[in-house]
């Protein structure tokens, strides 16, 4: 008893280095070689699915990208895979970005990925890209009464009025959904402030740190849907490829980073730490029992 | 009262409701009579915080959040930064405020220069106490996170408005062994905090932190009124719930803000 | 002098705090408090440049004393003085177009401009390297906190638990492929979660109602650096 609670001692008081290599591995290791784990779906994810799922061709879902660089493991997985949804059904997709740094070239980024196996898709009819612009809320705000005011050019800097898809396009009113890939804040202000003066309905990809927040949304009904972390991005992925075959080769492509692909490493990063709870624990409890028997 | 936005004339009423309990308990606050605060562990704590580097011979570091003076957080950490550096003027401790935003660091170099001033200790003073890191969260976060590493502060306060960087900080904190006092609103980060920092001031005891340290009849008298709106909106919660079950949707609807 | 330092802040920040509020209440038709309430907002970021100008200035002269000094670490000032320069260079010259600095994004024939290309290549994989150091500490943190000392550190543990182990399929595979796990941890999410967020959400909300009140009737006047007894 006593040599094991040494070893256990040792576990408590281990270098916090240790860790760190294992986690490194454990989450290095399996986006290397993959293993695949199945992914099952969740009603929150189900929820944005079948929302964008219920619209018409010809209706528009305006996908905010609200995160930065340093998110992007998390939210460019989601980006891709609601983009690709809206592609493949064929509505449209108004792009825009509220995040100040680095907002607009996640879109960029984002839209250059997902565009690469959409070929037939054409800017201006299909898709338009917007491009950042500051404010916060009060641009929001403004896109209420009118997007033209707030975006007088797109991305490239050519005038809305002159592109067909922003000439049907004013303000929410004509917009069927709207989706926030968000870190921070700016979700909630979509939840606050769109769907509660405006009425469209509002979803958001948000990192898992966010997520418990926007679960209150949810069930108040200011969201319709959440993709949660990199489970919700994976959740999402399973559904698309579900529901639009063709997409699965995409997903499979070796070499492309995605969120049932990131899970592998997810799950071993998990069981590593739930491995090190449990054994500290034991450790914890050995150690007591073995104070109490010595004292006793 | 074409004037008027009537379809918000619900939240009109209820900050109508709240002014008056608020200013209403101030006013009775400064007549007189003692306030009861209750006591919260990591305001009180901050003596003992100071005093530790003062005994080691190191310095305090304060993070006042990450974000500008217009966020409530940032006010009510002022408040404690103000608290903070008049103990580190009076045990002639050092104090480090690493700053993200720069309207924060003009208001938190003000804050600073006074409290020392107010101590007597002007001599003590320098600008290079409260200085600008970056505008960026995440190469502030490597800034303070090296300070951290490098110079061994005794005592951090984490205290402001925070996001990804909580826990990159508290728990770099926690490695060089320094005592955590931390205080945040963002309920995403607050469980980083009471993970990672010895002491963790939750949602309001942050804005409560002014009053309760200056312990001025007016602040807390404001408290006392906002305890009061807390215990409305507990019964309304209730009372809605009960209605709600029983198939009315009243009280719902009429307090539906616009 | 004391109207300078005590009596103007005080009123300015009475008619900033003021003019949001009655922006509330105004009818969306009423132009003048609309208007006011947007200037108010734009004139706070040209502040904000300002102040950010001034805090610049401080980082040079901060860093340059730390490297005249050769005080301890003064080799990563010159990095951030050496990071400054450079893209502050790319960015400036970027913006009045001048020679090969064409813009701050994308030039027109899709080559990126030094700013892009710094922005892109440094400056995006340095924010995901800090990023992805919350996994690692998110690790330790765990490992040294969820103890069951008492109860309420058993429950946290048990919740804890529950969701690492529910947000992987690992939870599907323990129970012979069934979901109930994960079912369960979005229960957990959607309800005791979402009702513990709300009560925190409702206090530090009518926290931050009351020190707003107390800032705008000047009771609160710490962010100032005003003594109370003035």
């Amino acid at each position: 008893m006593d040599r094991i609670v040494r070893w256990l001692d040792l576990l408590v008081h281990l270098d916090r280095r240790w860790i760190f290599i294992l986690i490194a591995l454990g989450t290095a290791l399996p986006i290397l070689f993959p293993i695949g784990f199945k992914v099952s779906i969740t009603p929150s994810a189900q929820a944005l699915y079948d929302k964008i799922e219920s619209l018409e061709p010809e209706d528009v879902v305006m996908v905010s990208f609200d995160y930065g660089p340093s998110t992007a493991p998390e939210n460019d997985p989601m980006a891709d895979a609601v983009l690709r949804h809206c592609f493949s059904h064929g509505v449209k997709v108004v792009v825009l970005a509220l995040f100040p740094i680095g907002g607009v070239t996640m879109a960029d980024q984002s839209l250059a990925r997902v565009l690469h196996d959409y070929p037939g898709i054409k800017y201006g009819t299909d898709y338009v890209n917007l491009g950042y612009k500051s404010g916060g809320q009060a641009t929001m705000k403004q896109m209420g009464e009118e997007i033209h005011n707030v975006f007088p050019v797109d991305r490239y800097g050519k005038p809305l009025a002159e592109i067909p898809l922003m000439q049907r396009v004013h303000a929410y009113r004509d917009v069927k959904l709207a989706v926030s890939m968000a870190t921070g804040i700016i979700g909630e202000w979509w939840a606050n402030l769109v769907n509660a003066q405006f009425g469209i309905p509002v979803a958001c990809g948000c990192t898992a740190v966010s997520a418990p927040k926007y679960y209150a949304f949810l069930q108040s009904g200011q969201m319709i849907g959440i993709l949660g972390g990199l489970k919700g991005a994976s959740e999402y992925e399973k559904l698309l490829t579900r529901g639009y075959p063709a997409t699965a080769p995409i997903y499979a492509r070796p070499g492309l980073y995605t969120a049932i692909k990131g899970m592998d490493a997810q799950t071993i990063d998990h069981s590593i730490i739930l491995l090190f709870i449990i054994l500290g624990n034991l450790a914890f409890f050995l150690g007591r029992m073995n104070n109490r028997r010595k004292a006793s | 009262m074409s004037w008027l936005n009537l379809a918000r004339l619900n939240a009109l009423v209820l900050f109508a409701v709240f002014c008056v309990l608020v200013l209403s308990s101030i006013s009775r606050a400064r007549r007189g009579g003692s306030l009861f605060i209750r006591r919260i562990a990591g305001l009180n704590a901050i003596d003992e915080a100071v005093g530790r580097a003062t005994e080691l011979g190191k310095k305090v570091l304060y993070v006042p959040g990450i974000m500008s003076i217009d966020e409530n957080q940032t006010i009510a950490s002022l408040a404690v930064l103000g608290h903070v550096a008049r103990m580190t003027a009076r045990y002639q401790t050092e104090i480090d405020v690493p700053n993200k935003d720069p309207l924060t660091f003009v208001a938190a170099r003000e804050t600073v220069k006074e409290a020392y001033m107010q101590e007597g200790r002007p001599d003590l003073y320098n600008d290079s106490l409260v200085h600008y890191v970056t505008y960026d969260q995440f190469a502030y976060t490597a800034a303070v996170s090296g300070k951290m590493v490098r110079e061994r502060p005794a005592a951090n306060f984490l205290i402001g408005s925070f996001y990804a960087e909580s826990l990159l900080l508290a728990e770099t904190g926690q490695s060089t062994g320094a005592i955590q006092i931390a205080g945040t609103a963002e309920v995403a980060q607050l469980p980083f905090f009471v993970c990672a920092c010895d002491y963790t001031l939750i949602g309001e005891e942050l804005y409560a932190a002014g009053a309760y340290l200056s312990r001025e009849p007016a602040q807390l008298g404001s408290i006392k009124g906002q305890d009061i709106t807390k215990a409305i909106v507990g019964m309304y919660i209730v009372v809605a719930t009960g209605l709600l079950l029983a198939g009315s949707t009243f009280l719902k609807r009429i307090l539906t803000i616009q | 002098m004391r109207f300078l330092r005590l009596q103007l802040p005080l009123f300015l920040t009475a008619l900033a705090g003021s003019i949001p509020i009655v922006a509330f209440f105004w009818s969306p038709n009423g132009t003048i408090v609309q208007t006011t309430k947007d200037w108010l907002e734009k004139y706070m970021v040209i502040i904000a440049s300002f102040a950010l100008l001034l805090g610049v200035i401080n980082v040079v002269q901060t860093n340059v004393k730390k490297i005249e000094r050769r005080q301890a670490g003064w080799h990563y000032g010159l990095f951030l003085l050496a990071g400054l320069v450079g893209m502050g260079t790319c960015g400036i010259l970027g913006a009045i177009q001048v020679g090969p600095f064409q813009g701050i994004g994308f030039r027109p024939d899709g080559s990126r401009t030094p700013f892009q290309w710094g922005a892109e290549f440094i400056f995006n994989p340095l924010q995901a390297t800090m990023f992805s150091l919350l996994a690692f500490f998110m690790a330790s943190a765990a490992f040294r906190a969820f103890r069951a000392r008492n109860v309420e550190a058993t429950i946290l543990l048990i919740a804890a638990a529950v969701v690492m182990v529910g947000r992987i399929p690992l939870g599907e595979s323990i129970l012979g492929g069934r979901p109930y796990l994960a079912h369960f941890t979005d229960w957990l999410m959607n309800w005791p979660n979402a009702a513990a967020q709300r009560g925190i959400i409702i206090g530090a909300a009518l926290g931050a109602a009351s020190l707003s009140l107390r800032v705008i009737v000047g009771i609160e006047r710490s962010f100032l650096g005003i003594d109370k007894s003035e």
